[in-house]
């Protein structure tokens, strides 16, 4: 590692191991409850253990179907809806005050009254991560499509494409950054409503366990799945990086 | 041969009390096969005359006609190349793919065919070799090469042309005249050119329609009358070059400005 390297990364790892250590002596000294907050080379252990049984992969599994099914869903209909109504006075007219009613209520507020409609099940939980992953998509969307710069769509006119042409080829390729923005608040989202619904409605998943490894003191499991949900942020994040980095690889320039 | 009519055109930005008459009748005709540019000063309205002949924007008076079919968004054969090239190529495209948008209107063929169709454009403006760049890798210079062969790739009968090489250093203005030249003739194309140089009007061109400010109309055309083929250095020392020169120099600058 060079020096800039160093200078970059080093700080930011002291703090970590600072903060670990510092909770490991506060939970080992016994100067917090050891049962509620047992160190982290305990938790460490209970997560290898976890990891290893074959109790790890099913609720993993639940929570990443469930949030990638609504993650995915509301992508496809924020950019849809979001080119529609950045390229439609119209249709911006018609849909904006709907969207401007909904947009701004927390999401977890509807999660009771869609109860009553969808039941405490899947299919709620499911509208609610759309609902809640939709709107940034939306709204980046409209944005990125309104930014466009004339002297593109003119381009695309001059060679006379068709609108379709025009849409695909220009415009969305045009808007991608601000729709990947858009994407990536959005990613965020769908995890803590994901989470927040297997708490309140779930069966299975990390968001249910967390809560009944809680209720049933089961503490150290409960924070092991705590730190698997912060290593999952972490590598979606990484992910969706790595996407955008392949996506528009002329951003920037 | 008539190439493109204006008839009385117009152009009035906004309504009421903040109506802004751009231009105020324009009527001139254009010579298929002719290099003819349109001089004026800053801001009266040239930029906006040359999107209405391509179809861009509705003139609000009048008539534009193409081959003799009224112009109502952007005909065939007429393609608008844009001052500021760096916003008109597509950044996410290689060289070539931005090459083959031209190609795009009318699908049909092979990848491989429209590759080898870009590739030839490219080589036409001297940037073989640089198929799989990307724009922004290129200079200012390189990048409006690129917009020309794109332009040329759409294969058009009149090619519109936006001062197009006012963004680019002394140096590579004078080269990308003097290709512009070279493929007017090879190409037999009609071209339009907007601009408020002096010296590049009359170097370039056949016949210059003189703007005056805003309210537009055309003040006067002239034939440039100096003999082809044109070169960068002695036909600027020409002395029918030098007498227009002087000439329109006088005349654009000795107006009074706008109140």
């Amino acid at each position: 590692m060079n020096s800039a390297a160093v200078r970059r990364y080093l700080p930011g790892t002291l703090a970590v191991l600072l903060a670990l250590g510092g909770w490991e002596i506060l939970s080992r000294s016994g100067v917090v409850n050891r049962a509620l907050l047992p160190p982290p080379s305990v938790v460490l252990d209970t997560l290898f253990v976890v990891m290893k049984s074959r109790a790890f992969l099913t609720p993993l599994a639940h929570t990443m179907t469930l949030m990638f099914a609504g993650y995915a869903i509301a992508c496809v209909l924020g950019v849809a809806f979001g080119i529609a109504m950045g390229r439609s006075e119209a249709i911006h007219n018609l849909f904006e005050p709907l969207a401007e009613m909904i947009r701004p209520i927390p999401k977890p507020a509807l999660i009771p009254p869609l109860f009553l409609f969808f039941g405490i099940g899947v299919k709620t939980m499911l509208i609610i991560v759309v609902l809640a992953a939709f709107f940034p998509v939306l709204i980046n969307t409209i944005q990125g499509v309104r930014w466009v710069d004339v002297t593109l769509v003119n381009t695309a006119r001059t060679f006379r494409l068709s609108q379709t042409a025009l849409t695909l080829k220009v415009i969305l390729p045009a808007a991608l950054p601000m729709i990947m923005t858009g994407m990536r608040v959005s990613l965020g989202l769908a995890l803590t409503l994901t989470i927040l619904a297997e708490m309140l409605a779930g069966e299975s998943g990390i968001g249910y366990l967390i809560l009944d490894m809680q209720r049933a003191f089961q503490i150290r499991q409960m924070y092991a799945w705590v730190v698997v949900l912060a290593v999952i942020g972490v590598a979606l994040n990484a992910l969706f990086e790595w996407v955008e980095r392949r996506a528009l690889p002329w951003r920037g320039q | 041969m008539k190439s493109i009519s204006l008839t009385n055109v117009q152009k009035t930005f906004g309504t009421g009390p903040n109506a802004l008459l751009t231009l105020k009748s324009i009527t001139l005709e254009f010579r298929v096969g002719e290099f003819l540019a349109i001089l004026g000063p800053s801001g009266c309205g040239k930029s906006t005359l040359l999107q209405i002949i391509a179809g861009l924007i509705p003139g609000s008076g009048g008539d534009v006609s193409f081959g003799g079919v009224p112009v109502s968004g952007p005909p065939a054969g007429m393609v608008y190349l844009f001052q500021q090239y760096s916003k008109s190529l597509l950044p996410w495209r290689s060289v070539a793919g931005n090459v083959a948008l031209a190609f795009e209107a009318s699908n049909g063929d092979s990848r491989a065919r429209i590759r080898e169709r870009a590739t030839g454009y490219l080589e036409l403006v001297g940037l073989s070799g640089f198929e799989n760049h990307y724009p922004w890798q290129l200079s200012g210079g390189m990048q409006q090469r690129v917009a020309i062969a794109r332009a040329l790739a759409a294969n058009p009968r009149v090619l519109l042309l936006d001062e197009p090489f006012s963004a680019v250093d002394a140096l590579t203005r004078v080269e990308l005249q003097s290709l512009i030249l070279d493929l007017w003739e090879k190409q037999k194309l009609t071209v339009v050119l907007v601009t408020h140089d002096v010296d590049e009007a009359v170097f370039l061109s056949d016949r210059i329609a003189i703007l005056s400010r805003r309210p537009a109309v055309i003040e006067d055309v002239i034939e440039t009358a100096i003999p082809r083929p044109r070169d960068a250095i002695t036909t600027r020392e020409h002395p029918r070059f030098l007498a227009l020169r002087h000439v329109l120099m006088e005349r654009l600058l000795s107006r009074p400005a706008v109140k």
